[in-house]
């Protein structure tokens, strides 16, 4: 039976064609197609442009942000609070993961409490954000790090929960004592996960760092989208929105990049 | 100087299951003589395995003592090297980093280390290698790193559970030879627990043979031939064994 010549499956030409294109041409393809789907619509006249901009007023409005500088001084502030925040969070994040992972006494005080306030929106700390730091940076800090930490923390202690006994076994009877096994047996091990949760903690980052802007802020992308809503320039909110995007894309493609030259080891 | 006197007296193990404790090892004696090489032959889920692991200090026994030199084995030690069939080769590091793994504890010098991890690999014949992570190498290369690094740390005991059965035959024959050289020249006491009756017959001094669960050998044969051996060469000893060795293994054959 295994000798029977398995008819080969030939694929439709259009179907081999994209699936052929690599690299950018996939992106490229799939924006390109949006693009055209937008300018269609919009151009047919059928919602107004007040609601549903154009490509073109969208790109005019990204034009006069950047002109009257209010869009780089934005995404400066915003950035600077995502990168401080997802800094503390995820410094917090590892060692706690990597504390409770290891210290028996430490996972009991605190991985009960910590699991239970994974479930709560990053939203809904906002209001208590400012009640306890302001509407300045403290509050948006504050809901960033707190994002990012539960996240880092819940993936590195996951890490921390599947190293292969094999490692520890080979690593004991090799002589090497519990400090120089955790260093150099037990972390490398837990890496790809800690990794995955920091890319995690980038995204988180952004998420709740708009959520914070967009309720009590006086600067940043997501106040911007606030103070775009009450002059109910949609044409800038979907400069911002799409802004938001492209930046979020960029920073996972670079955390991604470093990840897999930190954990190189790791296939797949 | 102490040498590798492994005993094992009435040792048993028992995990804990659904339906109350299991035993894994019915109480089994078995003494190792320094520089010995013994293979432990047995059904599947006999218990080997988990012999093996109780001498490595992995798991604790239920009853009974083991000691190494006439210390008791409370844990795992430098002194009982262990080569797993699944490597265990740390993937972060390179064949050469792995190796300097199991140097650390000696707190040599920079230059030292570096240089007694290089002839720890030249021994396996992997020099040319060094500087590889494990991902990069086949199993039968994997295999040889792990035997250096475990030589490389200095035991006195050598545990190896099933350390060939995931290479082809080829590689097989390489590893046997390349073993063999290696225990002759550090002549650590090996405990090789396998499934191949060859292989037993080929590498060990003395083979034991287990019962089906839970286990305990019920024979032991003492193999005084030269190295390196051939089934063909010494048939006259060997293949009698051979086939009393298969009728252990399988008493319901008949029926099967
Ligand atoms: N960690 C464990 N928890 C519970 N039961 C176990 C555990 N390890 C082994 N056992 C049981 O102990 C018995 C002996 O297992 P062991 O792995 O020692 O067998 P083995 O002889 O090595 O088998 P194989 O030849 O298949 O490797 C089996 O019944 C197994 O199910
Ligand atoms: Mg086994």
């Amino acid at each position: 039976m295994a000798d029977v010549p398995q008819p080969r499956r030939v694929r439709p030409k259009l179907a081999m064609g994209l699936a052929g294109a690599t690299g950018l041409g996939r992106p490229l393809l799939s924006f390109g197609f949006i693009l055209t789907l937008w300018i269609a619509v919009t151009g047919a006249g059928l919602v107004p442009e007040q609601i549903f901009p154009s490509p073109l007023s969208v790109w005019q409005a990204t034009v006069e942000m950047a002109a009257n500088g209010t869009l780089a001084t934005d995404l400066a502030v915003s950035m600077r609070r995502a990168a401080i925040g997802f800094g503390i969070g995820s410094v917090l994040g590892v060692t706690l993961g990597l504390l409770t992972g290891r210290v028996a006494l430490v996972r009991a005080l605190l991985n009960p409490f910590l699991t239970l306030l994974r479930p709560i929106p990053a939203i809904a700390l906002v209001p208590v954000a400012i009640v306890w730091f302001g509407i300045g940076e403290g509050s948006k800090y504050f809901v960033v790090s707190y994002t990012v930490f539960l996240t880092v923390w819940f993936n590195t202690h996951h890490g921390m929960e599947y190293i292969p006994d094999i490692y520890l076994r080979a690593s004991r009877s090799l002589g090497a004592s519990r400090m120089r096994e955790f260093l150099t047996v037990v972390i490398p091990a837990a890496a790809p996960h800690i990794v995955a949760g920091l890319r995690l903690g980038v995204a988180l980052a952004f998420l709740s760092l708009v959520a914070a802007e967009l309720s009590g802020a006086s600067s940043g992308l997501g106040h911007r989208l606030q103070e775009a809503r009450q002059y109910i320039r949609t044409d800038r909110m979907f400069a911002l929105l799409i802004i938001l995007g492209a930046l979020g894309a960029t920073v996972d493609l670079i955390v991604q990049w470093v990840g897999r030259k930190l954990v190189h080891w790791q296939q797949g | 100087m102490s040498s590798g006197h492994v005993r094992v007296d009435h040792l048993s193990i028992t995990f804990a299951g659904k339906q109350g404790p299991v035993t894994a090892l019915a109480p089994t004696t078995l003494h190792l003589a320094p520089g010995s090489f013994t293979a432990l032959i047995g059904p599947s889920g006999c218990g080997k395995s988990t012999l093996m692991n109780a001498i490595a200090g992995f798991v604790q026994p239920a009853g009974g003592a083991m000691t190494l030199d006439n210390t008791e084995i409370t844990g795992p030690s430098p002194d009982v090297g262990v080569i797993f069939q699944q490597y265990a080769l740390f993937p972060w590091f390179t064949a050469l980093g792995n190796v300097k793994f199991a140097l650390k504890r000696l707190g040599l010098p920079r230059a030292e280390l570096h240089d007694r991890a290089m002839a720890a690999l030249e021994e396996v014949n992997l020099a040319q290698h060094a500087a590889k992570f494990p991902g990069q190498l086949s199993g039968g290369m994997k295999q040889r790193v792990a035997i250096a690094r475990t030589f490389a740390a200095g035991p006195k005991v050598l545990l190896m559970d099933e350390p060939f059965a995931a290479l082809d035959a080829q590689t097989r024959i390489v590893m046997h030879h390349l073993l063999t050289d290696i225990w002759q020249k550090h002549r650590a006491t090996v405990l090789f627990v396998t499934h191949d009756v060859d292989e037993a017959l080929l590498l060990a001094d003395r083979v034991c043979v287990m019962s089906q669960a839970p286990g305990r050998i019920i024979r032991d044969y003492a193999l005084d031939l030269p190295r390196p051996r051939s089934l063909r060469a010494q048939a006259d000893v060997l293949l009698p064994i051979r086939d009393e060795i298969i009728t252990l293994l399988h008493p319901t054959h008949a029926d099967a």
